[in-house]
């Protein structure tokens, strides 16, 4: 694995106003950039990506499948009460998932370390799915990079696949998309997932999540004030199950994507318990409750939000002593306490892999870098080949 | 290959499409050839079973089963109005009833008038709907056929209507909606913090 500086796309701006990608560049910052690349080698790939994600994931599914089934860690995990029963409902009766991504430490040798789970509302979909395609397709055919280059990135093929499935079980129903107002880059990720649900055949419309309406029979209701049956939200479950709303979503009879038990999988208690069950894992990092902390003889390490997002309220602790923190509006439910293990380093900038799964399979790669310990949303997104 | 195998880059595209000058022959030869696209038949219209049953008297049983589900959709989908007077502006005296749902909110609704049958009964696909007419001098359905969304199929002393197969489609329930912004207002809280203007993501 390593990181390679190649010439950009000479018209890749009017490309990206041609295809839709809106949000490049964000507060006059790249976001997407394409003056260097990363290298990974096959085995890189299968071996130390491709095969800790399944599972992993499949780890994930058996912490889900625990906490529902107790109450103490319900509350653990910050479920409001009122839903429990709901959630468990949601993961008995095994309702379909599309995707989630995680947060991977990796630079080319050892094991991947899981950072986190964004399980419920991931993003950087698009320019994984579709935008780096292209870049590949481009650089290639322009000779930039060797013909036999390839990607670890099946994610807009399974999506489409995945939603292919999903069909046959709402048969004629239309699915809504949503996402909130005045965000570029939400509404960008939204739009590619409708694009990928309409060339499986669904029929698709959009709402945004303030504009939901609720009926005197309790549906959710669309601006014409139809009946919303089926609804994919980039909304997180956690403020979801604390808004207006909250009550009126377990008489809905609104089937989510993602569904209601992705409020487990995408929490950061989510560490801590695989932890408890699977202890020394490779490719886990040692991570503790509050509670638990005192006894766990962890001195390094990252205080992370239970819900947080892009990076908000971290802090890293040495011996004792912060080194570094991220402000941001979170922390109230609580924190959890991950062994440090920096992010490698490629020259000035530190990297991190976000891994894809689609329908319990990895579906490919993002890599994201910062020159901050921390990732955060202005970090810069890069393209990746393998060879 | 690890990668998406092919992806149409068309269909990706959101530019604006640009213009496709279509020939002035072909565009006028479609014109010719198909007419206004249109796909409505002539269809048969009954204002009672026993009408349809005379009509048709080896298929009692098709006529009932269109009956009960041309009731089913205008129960689920004929024009509802909150007060007896707007209904009877619309419909005419004697022509509207009072009905309340689970939450007892009351509404009025017209008769059904009559159903219409699709001519493919005879294939066992037992299309219909429900039409409504109006006795009212001042309605726009004064003495003619109108379908659930008020479209208007000419006089109702018409034992045949033209209809498509989009009249025949069962229509979405509308539904009361009380109120609206339920959901987002933890980001409206949370985007206040560091006083940016617009917003990034609000996923990971």
């Amino acid at each position: 694995m390593f990181r390679s500086i190649i010439s950009e796309r000479p018209h890749w701006r009017d490309s990206a106003r041609e295809f839709g990608f809106t949000y490049h560049t964000m507060y006059g910052e790249a976001y997407w950039d394409e003056s260097a690349y990363y290298q990974f080698n096959l085995q890189q790939i299968e071996n130390d990506i491709e095969a800790p994600t399944e599972e992993l994931h499949q780890m994930c599914l058996s912490v889900v499948d625990k906490v529902v089934n107790d109450q103490q860690l319900m509350e653990r995990f910050q479920i409001p009460q009122t839903h429990w029963d709901y959630i468990r409902t949601s993961w008995m009766n095994k309702e379909s998932s599309l995707y989630s991504r995680m947060d991977l430490a990796y630079g080319g040798s050892g094991h991947a370390k899981l950072y986190e789970n964004n399980a419920d509302t991931p993003t950087s979909l698009y320019e994984t799915g579709f935008w780096q395609w292209l870049w590949l397709q481009d650089q290639v055919n322009a000779g930039k990079l060797h013909r036999k280059s390839d990607q670890f990135n099946s994610l807009q093929e399974k999506l489409v696949n995945r939603f292919s499935q999903m069909r046959l079980e709402h048969p004629g129903e239309t699915l809504y998309f949503s996402c909130c107002k005045d965000t570029d880059e939400d509404r960008g990720t939204v739009q590619y997932l409708e694009d990928c649900a309409v060339a499986a055949g669904i029929d698709c419309k959009f709402i945004y999540i303030e504009d939901v309406g609720l009926s005197a029979d309790d549906c959710f209701t669309d601006l014409d004030n139809l009946k919303i049956s089926w609804m994919f939200k980039l909304y997180p479950w956690e403020f979801m199950l604390r808004e207006e709303y909250s009550e009126a979503i377990t008489q809905s009879g609104t089937s989510w994507l993602e569904p209601p038990w992705k409020a487990i999988m995408s929490n950061k208690a989510l560490m801590p318990m695989l932890w408890k069950l699977f202890p020394n894992h490779p490719n886990l990092l040692a991570s503790y409750f509050e509670e638990d902390l005192k006894n766990s003889q962890l001195t390094h390490y990252v205080k992370k939000p239970i819900f947080a997002r892009e990076g908000a309220n971290i802090s890293i602790v040495i011996d004792g002593e912060e080194r570094y923190s991220s402000d941001g509006p979170y922390g109230d439910e609580g924190f959890i306490y991950q062994a440090y293990s920096p992010l490698p380093a490629f020259g000035d900038n530190f990297t991190l892999i976000g891994s894809w799964l689609v329908n319990d399979k990895a579906a490919g790669i993002s890599v994201r870098e910062d020159k901050n310990r921390i990732t955060q949303d202005l970090s810069r997104y890069m393209p990746h080949i393998i060879l | 290959m690890k990668r998406t195998q092919s992806i149409d880059l068309s269909s990706m595209r959101k530019s604006p499409k640009y213009f496709a000058f279509k020939p002035l022959a072909i565009a006028v030869a479609a014109g010719t050839l198909l007419g206004c696209s249109d796909d409505s038949q002539e269809e048969q219209v009954y204002r009672t079973v026993n009408d349809c049953i005379s009509d048709n008297p080896d298929q009692t049983e098709q006529c009932e089963i269109a009956y009960k589900q041309a009731i089913e959709e205008s129960v689920k989908s004929g024009p509802k109005y909150s007060s007896m007077a707007a209904c009877i502006a619309d419909f005419g005296e004697n022509n509207c009833n009072g009905y309340s749902n689970q939450s007892n909110q009351s509404f009025f609704m017209p008769f059904m008038a009559g159903y219409v049958v699709s001519s493919l009964l005879d294939n066992r696909r037992y299309r219909s709907a429900p039409l409504y007419t109006s006795y009212s001098r001042s309605s726009p359905a004064y003495g003619k056929w109108s379908s659930t969304d008020g479209n208007l199929f000419g006089s109702a002393n018409s034992k045949k209507v033209r209809f498509g197969s989009n009249d025949f489609k069962p229509k979405p329930i509308v539904r009361r909606t009380m109120s609206r912004g339920g959901f987002g207002s933890t980001i409206a809280a949370k985007s206040r913090f560091g006083g940016k203007s617009s917003r990034s993501s609000w996923g990971g």
